[in-house]
């Protein structure tokens, strides 16, 4: 029972996701929503900002395909912009993390003692303030920004991303294979980039993966929360707030603020999972 | 054990001196001066040197933070801006509240999510564990404000079976439990996912070991090696996780709390927020802080109870 | 009377890959009250027939054919309830690992209790019963070992808890897997005879599953020899190892490295002809002048580490005090069970742990003196191969990678690293195809070899091995140990062979070093230690290395 030759291509772990009936739901959703971000301009041909009091809450209809708000904006239109502000800020917040997350993990994992200590130390502090809080404290600093629900990311994933990569790290430290380089005369430095990062970027990378959602649901409840984004920029957040304060009489704005968010969610954590279990099973069931 | 314990109470003070190190910082930093911002573009500028003196912001940075660090720990969070009461009286008026939601969700959590966990794994491959699988995953994926909100539409709104605001005539239980369902349920459902996935996965784990396999070995009854074998060790991880999850629970109750307009914690944070109220959010947030270290202290004190091998290490 | 009759079993797996068959008309007979051994290499299938008398078998396994019967039961037949009710009182089992045998978190004594809940005993009578178990297998005061969990026991006391649980129900059949493989040979020997004298006690018959041969000799009555799925030959102990008919049985006593009991420079391989071996002498080494400068010169060598929790560190003396020279192209084998400090001394003389007193010195430098600059230059003369072949090579490089590196590290420029992969691997008998693969898809010989052509990629003149033959089959043991002296002759290495093993280390070292609690007890030629060991320590440990059976070459 040999493992199979694994040639780096594109399309064979494509291929792998697409054979799982989940994995094949979670990109559909994923590529759906991003395209319908990207293309926003072309899909959507009502402005999301220009303010039409005439047509306040009107119901959904072929000319306002989810409605039109309080201040007789196509949501249709909102729903897909805010789209490009939920996925850039999803997918650049991650990438931070993920860059400061393995350096400081790397650091902890392979430096002296003292810093591993202080860092840990630090990580468990941030780790203390429940994540809204840190949020809401986070606001009083910076002020309502889309630069806070990025700062507010970072900080929520970073002590995460980097504890993986110290434990990992320090897993491999007393491997022979590094004991082996070291015999050879490698320098930290080749140690850390040859045969440390390669073997536990792995399993981060899909974490992260699956920590887009998370992500998303950060910068959605910051905008609910008025925290996020400032109008008239369309957020789904904000959106969904809309809809909050009108939910008795005119529930399709809620319906049209949540219903992205679960959507975009769903597909990321299906994506994740299925890569996840294609990729590396081991990491099954971890938080 | 008790040696592991006065380890682990000293951690989490440690933790907590940083925590509040940290959010020190994070006011001190805040642009602008505090007190022109709590009082507003017409307050005339003895108004806001009187503010200054009385909040201790005309002393060096040591000195305010050695008041705050000596006042937080013996329970002096400072007066709130617009009524003068002790921020601490006003956040511990709240709290009570705010802790019945979050032993709401976690009730939810644990009495749906372990005998899911438990029941999926032992039916390991079948239609049924595959359905808990995507079910927990879905439930874990969407935000919870997003579920408080549906919640409310559909079970409130529409059908009207629960009231959708407050928490309900003070004294009246079952008014207060019939308000709490709701709120309760969007906190914990997200949690119900995440207990079932993790007993799941560490259920079969443990079932793999080879002492299962010892036992197996020596005829012991299936019920036995499921229950007192497997699960004991398999819910392990799931009591340390119960501490992460009451954290996020505690974020979810922001929400939860003001999209049922119910009093609690959050809601006080949100609203000082909104008016620049920063003693009562600092303090509000230190006090939540606080709870969560220790939530997880208890939680690493029961894993230790539970794992004799555990109370040897750090 | 027969306890446990095997017919033409077969058992096949459903994989990816297609049906693969396991087990092949496997027969043989367990009679009352005797010991039968299996012995086998890995994939010969002993697990899974193991787990085809104990109904255990993995989900995609089957049963094709044959029968099991057990006190005239057929075992095949059974259900899982029926087989259930005979697991534990009538059929017990003991395991290799120690460590994960027992449940973590219930007391030993809750889990002997346990096993006895089919009786109507009351609690107390069950304990005593546990109690009298433990003191049967010798663990200190039995009483108190119930209140204690499994990690308060060292592994010995640990497999020893494990078969006092498995005899506890006295049962009819015991099935020993691989139960002594895991310990020290001192260890081996004494849980060895415990098991025979309690079997002796209990009455029952015992299933004993190996690889090892010395073991099997030992203990067992008759013996059955499987290779690949197939049981080829079986009898009597004495019969099947003093005059084997079938070819394998003969290369596989052959191979066995303990089984040369003339020193000798070639042992024999699987691929030679059984029988046609004859010992290649060992030559002594050559007479140098009384003043050359050894290479390698350690001086009252200490190691000391610190360990506990915080605020209760203690100094633990790894290596306390070792002086040795080694001269150019002389072989030394460090000798000692675990935890006697010879990997932390052989780790030092690669400056991979500090030393906390003494001189260790490579050609007149001071190896722990030297600056990281300067002791780049003694990188490339050292080299150094670690126990695990596998787990010593990075996972995610490829041979032809893993093999190059020690030309990227050091700089080395103008060499066509392609080429001088290939001749690297042709040098340790490897096409150059293997370039291509990763360590996973290599077999535990083969990776070893991926080691030994990265150890003598720069031209080292010290190889330090430690236990480079740990873990691999007695029959790829000989084939390894032909390649390194054929390279430390080809090369003129010096080497540091450091083991567990003493059938091993005779046939490459020169000389002999015991360790134990971290300091040599005995140090002197080869032949002098086996023909006339001194110290005490080196007596009992040459008793507990048991001897190859029967064939004499």
């Amino acid at each position: 029972m040999s493992a199979t030759v694994s040639k780096p291509s594109f399309w064979r772990p494509l291929r792998r996701i697409l054979a799982e009936p989940l994995g094949a739901f979670g990109i559909a959703l994923v590529v759906v929503m991003l395209g319908s971000a990207i293309f926003a301009e072309l899909l959507a041909s009502a402005d999301p900002a220009r303010i039409s009091p005439r047509d306040r809450f009107q119901a959904p209809s072929w000319e306002h395909l989810l409605g039109t708000d309080h201040l007789g904006r196509d949501l249709f239109a909102r729903v897909l912009h805010g789209g490009q502000i939920a996925l850039s800020v999803a997918l650049g917040a991650t990438l931070a993390s993920l860059v400061i997350g393995i350096v400081l993990g790397l650091i902890a994992g392979f430096g002296p003692r003292w810093l591993d200590n202080l860092l840990i130390l630090m990580f468990d502090a941030i780790k203390s303030f429940p994540t809204v809080m840190l949020a809401l404290a986070l606001v009083t600093l910076f002020g309502p920004s889309l630069t806070a629900v990025v700062v507010v990311v970072v900080l929520v994933n970073v002590p995460g991303y980097a504890r993986i990569i110290r434990t990992q790290t320090m897993a491999l430290k007393s491997a022979e294979f590094i004991t082996a380089a070291e015999s050879m005369g490698a320098s930290t430095a080749r140690i850390l980039r040859m045969h440390i990062l390669p073997n536990v970027i792995g399993p981060l990378l899909i974490l992260a993966s699956m920590d887009i959602p998370v992500v998303i649901a950060i910068e959605a409840g910051m905008s609910f929360l008025g925290l996020g984004v400032r109008p008239p920029t369309p957020s789904w957040g904000a959106i969904l707030n809309d809809g909050f304060t009108a939910i008795r009489d005119t529930p399709w704005i809620a319906v049209a603020g949540g219903l992205p968010i679960i959507l975009t969610t769903l597909g990321f954590t299906f994506l994740g999972e299925t890569l996840r279990d294609v990729f590396d099973p081991r990491l099954k069931g971890r938080g | 054990m008790i040696g592991y314990a006065l380890k682990r109470l000293g951690l989490a003070v440690v933790i907590v001196s940083v925590a509040m190190l940290l959010l020190f910082s994070m006011i001190y930093l805040i642009p602008g001066d505090p007190a022109a911002v709590a009082l507003g573009p017409r307050a005339t500028d003895a108004m806001r040197e009187a503010l200054r003196v009385k909040m201790g912001l005309d002393q060096p940075v040591w000195v305010q933070f050695w008041n705050f660090f000596t006042g937080a720990w013996t329970g002096d969070l400072g007066r709130e801006v617009l009524s003068d009461r002790p921020v601490a009286e006003v956040v511990l008026e709240q709290l009570p509240f705010t802790l019945a939601l979050i032993a709401g969700g976690m009730i939810w959590s644990i009495a749906l999510g372990i005998p899911l966990g438990a029941w999926a794994a032992v039916r390991r491959g079948s239609l049924a564990d595959r359905l808990v699988g995507v079910l927990s995953v879905a439930v874990i994926a969407v935000p919870s404000f997003v579920i408080a909100i549906y919640a409310l539409l559909i079970f409130s709104v529409s059908l009207q079976w629960l009231p959708a605001i407050g928490a309900g005539e003070a004294g009246n239980i079952g008014d207060q439990l019939s308000h709490l369902i709701l709120p309760s349920l969007a906190v914990g459902l997200g949690w119900v996912g995440y207990i079932a996935r993790m007993v799941r996965a560490s259920m079969l784990e443990v079932l793999e070991a080879s002492h299962i396999r010892t036992a197996r070995a020596f005829g012991l009854p299936e019920r036995m090696i499921t229950y007192r074998y497997a699960l004991s060790i398999a819910i392990l991880p799931t009591v340390t996780l119960l501490g992460v999850g009451i954290g996020q629970m505690l974020s979810s109750a922001v929400f939860a709390e003001i999209v049922f307009a119910r009093p609690g914690v959050g809601k006080l944070v949100y609203d000082a927020i909104l008016t620049r109220n920063y003693p009562l959010v600092s303090g509000a947030v230190l006090v939540t802080t606080v709870l969560f270290v220790l939530i997880n202290l208890l939680a690493d004190l029961i894993v230790g109870a539970l794992d004799p091998r555990v109370r040897n290490r750090l | 009377m027969t306890v446990l009759s095997i017919k033409d079993l077969s058992v096949s797996f459903a994989t990816e890959a297609g049906t693969f068959h396991a087990l092949k008309n496997v027969s043989f007979d367990v009679p009352e009250r005797s010991i039968v051994g299996i012995v086998g290499e890995s994939g010969s299938g002993k697990s899974t027939l193991i787990n085809s008398i104990l109904g255990l078998l993995a989900d995609n396994g089957t049963i094709d054919r044959g029968s099991i019967t057990f006190e005239g039961q057929e075992l095949t037949r059974l259900d899982a309830q029926a087989m259930r009710d005979l697991r534990g009182p009538r059929i017990s089992s003991v395991f290799q690992d120690p460590m994960g045998a027992l449940n973590p978190v219930l007391s030993v004594g809750r889990q002997m209790r346990n096993i006895q809940y089919r009786d109507d005993a009351s609690a107390a009578a069950k304990d005593k019963r546990s109690a009298d178990m433990l003191d049967a297998v010798r663990i200190p005061d039995p009483a108190a070992a119930l209140s204690r969990f499994p990690h308060e026991f060292s592994g010995g006391m640990k497999q020893r808890i494990a078969i006092a649980m498995a005899l506890m129900m006295r049962p009819g059949l015991l099935i020993a897997d691989e139960p002594t493989t895991a310990l020290d040979a001192t260890l081996e020997v004494v849980t060895l005879d415990l098991l025979k004298e309690l079997q002796e006690q209990v009455g029952c018959s015992v299933l004993f599953i190996s690889h090892h041969l010395g073991v099997i000799a030992k203990l067992c009555d008759e013996v059955a020899v499987m290779y690949h799925g197939e049981v080829v030959e079986r009898g009597a102990t004495d019969q099947v190892f003093g005059a084997p008919s079938h070819g394998y049985t003969r290369r596989l006593l052959e191979c066995d490295p303990a089984n040369q009991h003339v020193r000798t420079r070639r042992l024999p391989t699987m691929h030679d002809e059984p029988g046609s071996f004859t010992p290649v002498p060992v030559p002594s080494l050559p007479e140098r002048p009384a003043d050359t400068e050894p290479l390698l010169k350690i001086r009252d060598a200490e190691v000391t580490f610190r360990t506990g929790p915080m605020f209760r560190r203690k100094s633990l003396k790894g290596v306390g005090g070792v002086s040795f020279d080694l001269h150019a192209g002389e072989t030394i084998g460090l000798v000692g069970e675990s935890g006697s400090g010879k990997t932390t001394l052989a780790r030092a003389a690669a400056r991979l742990q500090a030393l906390s007193g003494g001189q260790i010195s490579f050609e007149g430098r001071p190896v722990h003196a030297l600056s990281p600059r300067a002791l780049q230059p003694l990188r490339r003369d050292i080299a150094m191969m670690f126990q695990d072949p596998i787990g010593s090579l990075s996972p995610r490089m490829k041979v032809g990678a893993l093999v190059a590196e020690p030309f990227r590290i050091h700089r080395i420029e103008g060499v066509n690293l392609r080429k001088e992969t290939e001749r690297l691997l042709s040098q340790v008998g490897l096409g150059p195809e293997f370039a291509d693969r990763f360590p996973h898809q290599l077999s535990g010989g083969q990776a070893r070899r991926v080691g030994v052509a990265r150890a003598i990629a720069l031209g080292p003149k010290l190889i330090i091995a430690d236990e480079p033959t740990a873990g691999l089959d007695v029959s790829v043991q000989g084939e390894v140990l032909n390649l390194l002296n054929d390279l430390r002759e080809r090369l003129g290495l010096a080497m540091i062979f450091i083991t567990h093993n003493l059938h091993v280390v005779r046939h490459v070292a020169d000389r002999i070093a015991v360790m134990y609690l971290g300091k040599f007890v005995e140090m002197g030629e080869t032949d002098r230690i086996f023909a006339a060991p001194e110290h005490d320590y080196t007596k009992k440990l040459l008793s507990a290395n048991l001897a190859g059976p029967g064939v004499s070459a």
